[in-house]
């Protein structure tokens, strides 16, 4: 039996000890709560709430919660009865007396194209409907396409308080008014490929800032501080500029007539008319993406190349290997940590760049952060914005946790 | 004494906040050359004459901001130059302030009543008219790919064995489908009728045969001023436009660059006011000031823009040469207007219920389309 440890005081040294060290996490705790707090409710919340819109219709099915309800025993094999009509006749009455017929018009129109003019037509005329007559008969009278079953399918499910499809489209799918989902025709798909044009991108800056990023931070690394500080500074000046003066930059750099195309002709490599289309197509891209991403694959190599000690490699050579050998052998796997943290870095960062691919990429400049700016910016169309997002962010974790599997988050070096 | 200074100096500076928060206004517009006309042609004259400050801030289109300012509350735009599309779709969702037209806005110096003054009725209730303005192409005419001929016509842009060069477009589907089945053969009057039928995808061809010729060739442009400085650079040898962002280039620039007015697209612009902003009475008084007959008229001294007025274009016709260069000094501006006569003879009329109805098939064609260019 071993005797109880007891502190001058009589405590047990073990619950004492515990006490200590529950009293130091609590500092710890507190002395991070500020920052804690501030990430989860400016940053967390309001994503998961903003993702959120990608599932609700909630506003849509309340707007029209009496149509949504008569519909609920419509089964949508022909045209709907006047129970049907006429609680959507009465509902739309409201919504136009308080001004919200315009907010069911751009919501349907996402549903259905032409909603937005049929809604709008319907409302003016709403007050010439007689009460007693045929509800279907007259909103067909007003505009033929109530005639078109389609659109009170559209309607019928445009009301449901939560739906999925915006997540269809993300990846060019669609629901057919059937139920059957479909790839959407050839001529309008477009998200999966930017979804594979935007992996491609980040994988191909990923790639060229490491091929420049490795021989720099070595020289970094061996350098005397007061040269090596000189570099470093040239290195992270692309941080101290803004995005679009560097974008700008390099658009005058790289263009037709620009700096690079003048002095290659006037040097005689390439001819007057042959100048190298730079700009507005991949090259330019990666040129671009690629100077402006490096200081983050740098820094990490860097810092883990600092750290390796010169005798390592003198030793490797003194047993007899060749220069090559020892490099392979010995420095590059010791660097692995640098080359994982600064990839994942200019990855991640790389897959939501969309400023620079649009202003120097040309037509093949768009990425699919653009089309979540388009969709946010231009046709308003927020829940399919925020599926996309939610897609993106699912993407990344999963590359972060394809990381975590291969390399482990522990070995991770940023500096 | 030198308390007393003191005293003082605080007192002023305790002063100054509440002196900096009297009466402005911000209007949001397009940048550039637009702005500055618009900022030179009734804000400046209005902020002289009322003592409130007019704040123009720049933007690239889109409702989104504004969408978030209203959601948020934080509300700081007041007024903003729209498209016809978005004064609809800003209206149906409840972000603007809708007018009484003839009661909020006064009548012309002819004597019209407002709705009969303006030129056409507005699209949504929401919306009062600015300008018109017209999307056209232009060209370098110091190019050297130009051999003694130049285009004057749509199909001429299309045709790129003919003018070999790179073509810079507008960078989302609007001009660029009108402007393909113009020059396909579509008169310009009937081109919505085709677009019902399958002419997106007809136009959507035209172009693919413009971009993917060896001789052709596209880039895009997103910002107004880019179409001239994409010609001068060399960058594109035509490029479509704003009428007056070529035409700030050609004279107040001395750009070497010429307008074809073949098959150009003519378009309304509108101001909106921002719903529930702080500053939305003295607002609307500056917006009634700014789409008066003399505002309007002042904006066409300084850009190649029609005014939404007719009474605006009589001020001007009795007092031509109107427009003011600071290069070129005093240029007769009716005859470079979208409207004139001379360059009326092949036109579209912009359709923005069209763009508003098909807004998604219209975008997700468009952007396909270029994805796989």
């Amino acid at each position: 039996m071993s005797a109880e440890i007891r502190t001058s005081d009589g405590e047990l040294l073990s619950v004492k000890l515990r006490k200590v060290e529950r009293r130091r996490r609590a500092t710890a705790f507190l002395l991070a709560a500020p920052l804690l707090f501030f990430i989860v409710f400016a940053y967390v919340i309001p994503i998961f709430q903003m993702l959120g819109r990608s599932v609700d219709n909630v506003q849509m099915n309340e707007f029209l919660s009496n149509t949504h309800e008569a519909m609920q025993s419509w089964d949508g094999s022909e045209m709907p009865g006047e129970d049907v009509t006429s609680t959507f006749f009465y509902e739309l009455k409201g919504l136009v007396e308080e001004k919200n017929h315009g907010k069911i018009a751009t919501r349907l129109n996402y549903e259905k194209g032409g909603f937005t003019s049929l809604i709008k037509k319907t409302s003016r005329k709403l007050k010439d409907f007689d009460e007693n007559g045929n509800f279907l008969d007259q909103f067909i009278d007003v505009h033929k396409k109530w005639g078109d079953i389609e659109y009170w399918l559209a309607l019928k499910r445009g009301t449901d308080a939560y739906h999925y499809r915006k997540y269809l489209t993300t990846f060019d799918y669609e629901q057919k008014f059937d139920g059957s989902i479909e790839r959407i025709p050839e001529k309008k798909r477009i998200n999966v490929t930017l979804w594979l044009r935007t992996i491609f991108v980040a994988a191909g800056v990923t790639f060229c800032c490491f091929l420049l990023a490795y021989p720099i931070s070595h020289l970094l690394s061996v350098l005397p501080t007061r040269y090596s500080n000189l570099l470093m500074i040239c290195v992270l000046l692309p941080f101290w500029t803004s995005l679009l003066v560097r974008t700008s930059s390099w658009m005058v750099l790289l263009q037709k007539q620009g700096v690079l195309n003048d002095t290659l002709v006037s040097l005689g490599i390439v001819a007057d008319e042959g100048r190298l289309e730079l700009m507005y197509n991949m090259t330019g891209t990666f040129i671009a993406m690629t100077q402006i991403l490096l200081p983050f694959m740098v820094l990490p190599l860097y810092s883990v190349m600092k750290t390796i000690p010169p005798s390592l490699m003198r030793a490797a050579t003194s047993m007899g290997a060749t220069p090559f050998l020892a490099f392979r052998k010995i420095y590059f796997p010791l660097t692995y940590a640098g080359i994982s943290a600064g990839s994942i870095l200019v990855f991640v960062l790389s897959i939501g760049y969309y400023i620079t691919p649009a202003l120097v990429g040309g037509a093949k400049g768009t990425l699919i952060s653009n089309r979540i700016a388009y969709h946010m910016q231009q046709s308003l169309d927020w829940s399919l914005a925020t599926a996309m997002a939610a897609v993106l962010l699912v993407a990344v974790l999963i590359v972060y946790w394809l990381y975590n599997k291969i390399v482990g988050i522990d070995n991770m070096r940023l500096g | 004494m030198l308390r007393l200074t003191k005293i003082m100096s605080l007192a002023a500076l305790l002063a100054a906040p509440t002196m900096a928060t009297a009466a402005e206004v911000n209007v949001v517009s397009w940048g550039g050359a637009y702005t500055e006309s618009q900022k030179l042609g009734y804000g400046d004259p209005y902020q002289e004459k009322s003592g409130v400050q007019v704040n123009w801030i720049d933007y690239s289109g889109g409702l989104s901001e504004v969408k978030a300012q209203v959601e948020s509350g934080a509300i700081t735009w007041d007024i903003i130059d729209v498209y016809a599309r978005d004064t609809i779709i800003g209206c149906d969702e409840g972000l603007f302030v809708e007018f009484d037209f003839d009661n909020d806005f006064p009548a012309g110096v002819n004597g019209m009543k407002a709705s009969d003054d303006f030129f056409a009725p507005m699209p949504s209730d929401c919306a009062v008219g600015n300008i018109l303005y017209s999307w056209n192409y232009a060209y370098n005419t110091d190019n050297i790919n130009f051999d003694g001929s130049y285009p004057d016509s749509m199909e001429d842009f299309f045709n790129p064995s003919k003018y070999p060069g790179v073509r810079s477009l507008y960078s989302s589907a609007m001009s660029n489908l009108e402007f393909a089945l113009v020059a396909d053969g579509v008169p310009g009057a009937d081109v919505y009728d085709y677009m019902e039928e399958n002419g997106i995808d007809r136009a959507l061809d035209k172009l693919s045969e413009l971009c993917n010729d060896p001789n052709g060739g596209c880039i895009f442009w997103s910002a107004g001023a880019q179409p001239p400085e994409q010609l001068v650079s060399g960058e594109a040898i035509m490029a479509t436009g704003w009428n007056g962002r070529h035409f700030n280039a050609i004279v107040n620039e001395g750009s070497p660059m010429k307008m074809v007015w073949d098959g150009q697209i003519l378009d309304y612009e509108y101001f909106v006011l921002v719903k529930g902003g702080p500053n939305q009475a003295e607002a609307m008084e500056a917006l009634k000031y700014f789409t008066s007959s003399e505002g309007l008229a002042g904006s066409a001294k300084h850009i190649a823009y029609a005014p939404f007025r007719i009474s605006s274009l009589d001020i001007i016709m009795a007092d031509e040469p109107w427009f003011n260069s600071p290069q070129a000094g005093a240029v007769e501006i009716m005859p470079h207007m979208p409207t004139a006569p001379a360059n009326t003879k092949n036109y579209v009329l912009m359709n923005p219920e069209w763009y508003a109805d098909n807004n998604t098939d219209i975008n997700d064609a468009w952007e396909a389309w270029k994805a796989n260019l």
